[in-house]
């Protein structure tokens, strides 16, 4: 016998479905890892998105993207009318505000949010990202794999929290001006492997990260997270960088800097 | 036009445990937050609070007909961080907890002497939103002056971006 | 973070609508509408100057538009995100250690004009 949608999510708390639903999130990039966050998303009840992408669904996208077809593929179907197809089917009342374009040209709506999910590819995507959640004061939760090497190859991907007013992606050691610089040198270098099992594991970790962020049912207050996904072992463990941090504060956004940028003149 | 005001979760609870604080002789407490405006899309406005001043209790002015009264040297402080946060576009929220459970309202007494505050903030920082704030054990309102606004709009919701996150939205009445 | 004020007069002959913007630990130098060199089209743009190490760079300089001129350069960064905005910056290392900051745009700015 049924007894409600959420009936067996009611250990997150009596108000939890009240409190997932008045939240809203965002999600840039609604590929592989995005669009397991918003199937997930939509599933446990959020009601209130904002999501980003500018891509269609190509052939090479459907050993991963959830919700993609093979009549998508042919029909080069927008990426963003995936995931509000598979919100929408689950959540016909949902307030869904989709840009089929970068967020940096529709930065607005993005503010809105209290949780915002990162699923781009690239570090600069994911700076800017946490750049503007600090800025706006949101939680910022980033998903990412990649597979490198050969003999065998070594499939890695992280789970990071940063949220205002603690550590950020470069105080817990994920960030570096290394990694942008040498990315950068790479500009315009070709696609890189994917699947799906990885993208499966970090996106219900993020996902239960926000929910956890939202409903508070486990008592942890985390302010940040730094998971570090080994897809040879089957493990997810926190990185090892956050055993030698000796800082307690941020030293790279200072708390004063929120709101729209002004510009002193001198 | 939609606006929001947030916080981080630390700065909400420094808040909560300076308000609830005893005084000496006021049955409530005050403070100041500072905040700066961002925008939201369809003109919609965001305040983003970034630190709280907690008054001190000498700054505080024996008043049994009211809660809590703030003397000059309070004001006068407020007014001169006003004027230092002009560059940076920075306003100040005059903040107060209510006891009760659920979405607080302006009492009586502080729909009349709180407001009285905002020109003197308004005209000194003249590029920045201020207004008043009020919590309750478990919800929060705003009122917000945006620049060169002649009266407050009433925020929709006080957001507390913490963990747990606070999402205190205002009732459609 | 604040400049030594004789350098932030110095720049100022080269753009007088000098600004400081804050950003993740940076304060960046805004130079609103910069006379670029002679063979540049737009022959002015918003620019921002970035004075510490950044991207592996030690300093970089970024422009609002992409900008083009009698040397074709490598613009290996398209739409940066910095204070709200979108910038471009073609890849050009200044290594000349201890400039003024003003010393350090018209070296960026040389990018424009010198072969390599």
């Amino acid at each position: 016998m049924s007894r409600g949608r959420y009936s067996r999510q009611s250990f997150l708390g009596p108000n939890s479905k009240e409190m997932i639903s008045r939240t809203t999130v965002a999600v840039v990039g609604l590929g592989g890892g995005g669009s397991h966050v918003v199937q997930q998303l939509a599933h446990i009840g959020f009601q209130r998105y904002v999501v980003y992408d500018d891509d269609i669904v190509e052939d090479s996208n459907l050993n991963r993207l959830v919700g993609a077809t093979s009549l998508d593929a042919i029909a080069e179907t927008p990426k963003l009318h995936i995931a509000k197809t598979v919100i929408y089917a689950l959540q016909p009342n949902a307030a869904v505000r989709g840009f089929a374009c970068r967020w940096q040209e529709k930065p607005e709506p993005l503010r809105e949010c209290q949780i915002v999910f990162g699923c781009v590819d690239s570090y600069k995507g994911r700076h800017e990202l946490e750049i503007a959640c600090r800025r706006y004061l949101m939680h910022y939760i980033d998903i990412g794999m990649d597979v490198h090497g050969d003999e065998p190859p070594v499939i890695g991907g992280q789970v990071i929290l940063s949220s205002p007013g603690s550590l950020c992606m470069r105080c817990v050691g994920f960030l570096t001006d290394e990694k942008l610089a040498e990315e950068a040198s790479r500009y315009g270098a070709g696609s890189r492997p994917q699947v799906i099992w990885p993208n499966g594991v970090l996106a219900s970790t993020a996902v239960g990260l926000a929910v956890d962020l939202i409903t508070g049912w486990t008592r942890r207050e985390r302010g940040y997270v730094y998971l570090v996904y080994d897809g040879n072992q089957a493990t997810l463990k926190e990185s090892f960088t956050l055993r030698n941090i000796k800082i307690a504060a941020c030293k790279h956004f200072a708390e004063d800097d929120v709101g729209d940028p002004v510009l002193i003149d001198l | 036009m939609r606006i929001h005001l947030k916080m981080r979760g630390s700065t909400y609870r420094e808040i909560i445990r300076d308000l609830v604080r005893p005084h000496p002789f006021a049955t409530e407490r005050v403070g100041f937050v500072f905040g700066r405006t961002g925008s939201l899309a369809n003109q919609g406005k965001v305040i983003l609070i970034n630190r709280y001043h907690s008054i001190p209790d000498s700054h505080y002015v024996e008043d049994p007909t009211v809660g809590a009264r703030i003397g000059s040297e309070a004001l006068t402080w407020a007014m001169q961080a006003v004027y230092h946060g002009r560059p940076s576009r920075e306003g100040i929220f005059h903040i107060h907890m209510h006891g009760h459970k659920g979405e607080p309202g302006m009492s009586a007494t502080d729909a009349f002497e709180i407001p009285k505050v905002l020109p003197g903030f308004q005209s000194t920082g003249r590029h920045a939103s201020h207004g008043i704030i009020i919590l309750s054990r478990d919800h929060g309102s705003a009122w917000v002056w945006l620049p060169a606004s002649q009266g407050p709009a009433r925020a929709d919701a006080v957001i507390v971006v913490g963990a747990p996150v606070g999402m205190f939205e205002r009732s459609a009445t | 973070m604040d400049y030594p004020k004789e350098q932030v007069e110095e720049l100022k002959r080269y753009c007088s609508k000098l600004s400081a913007l804050a950003e993740g630990a940076v304060t960046f130098l805004y130079l609103e509408g910069l006379r670029l060199p002679t063979g540049c089209n737009p022959q002015e743009c918003d620019a921002l100057l970035c004075p510490v190490q950044r991207e592996g760079y030690p300093s970089r300089l970024y422009f609002s538009v992409m900008v083009s001129s009698p040397y074709s350069r490598n613009w290996n960064v398209s739409n940066a995100r910095i204070g709200e905005r979108n910038w471009f910056a073609f890849s050009w290392r200044v290594t000349l250690p201890s400039l003024t900051l003003a010393q350090m745009l018209v070296s960026h700015l040389e990018g424009f004009a010198k072969q390599k």
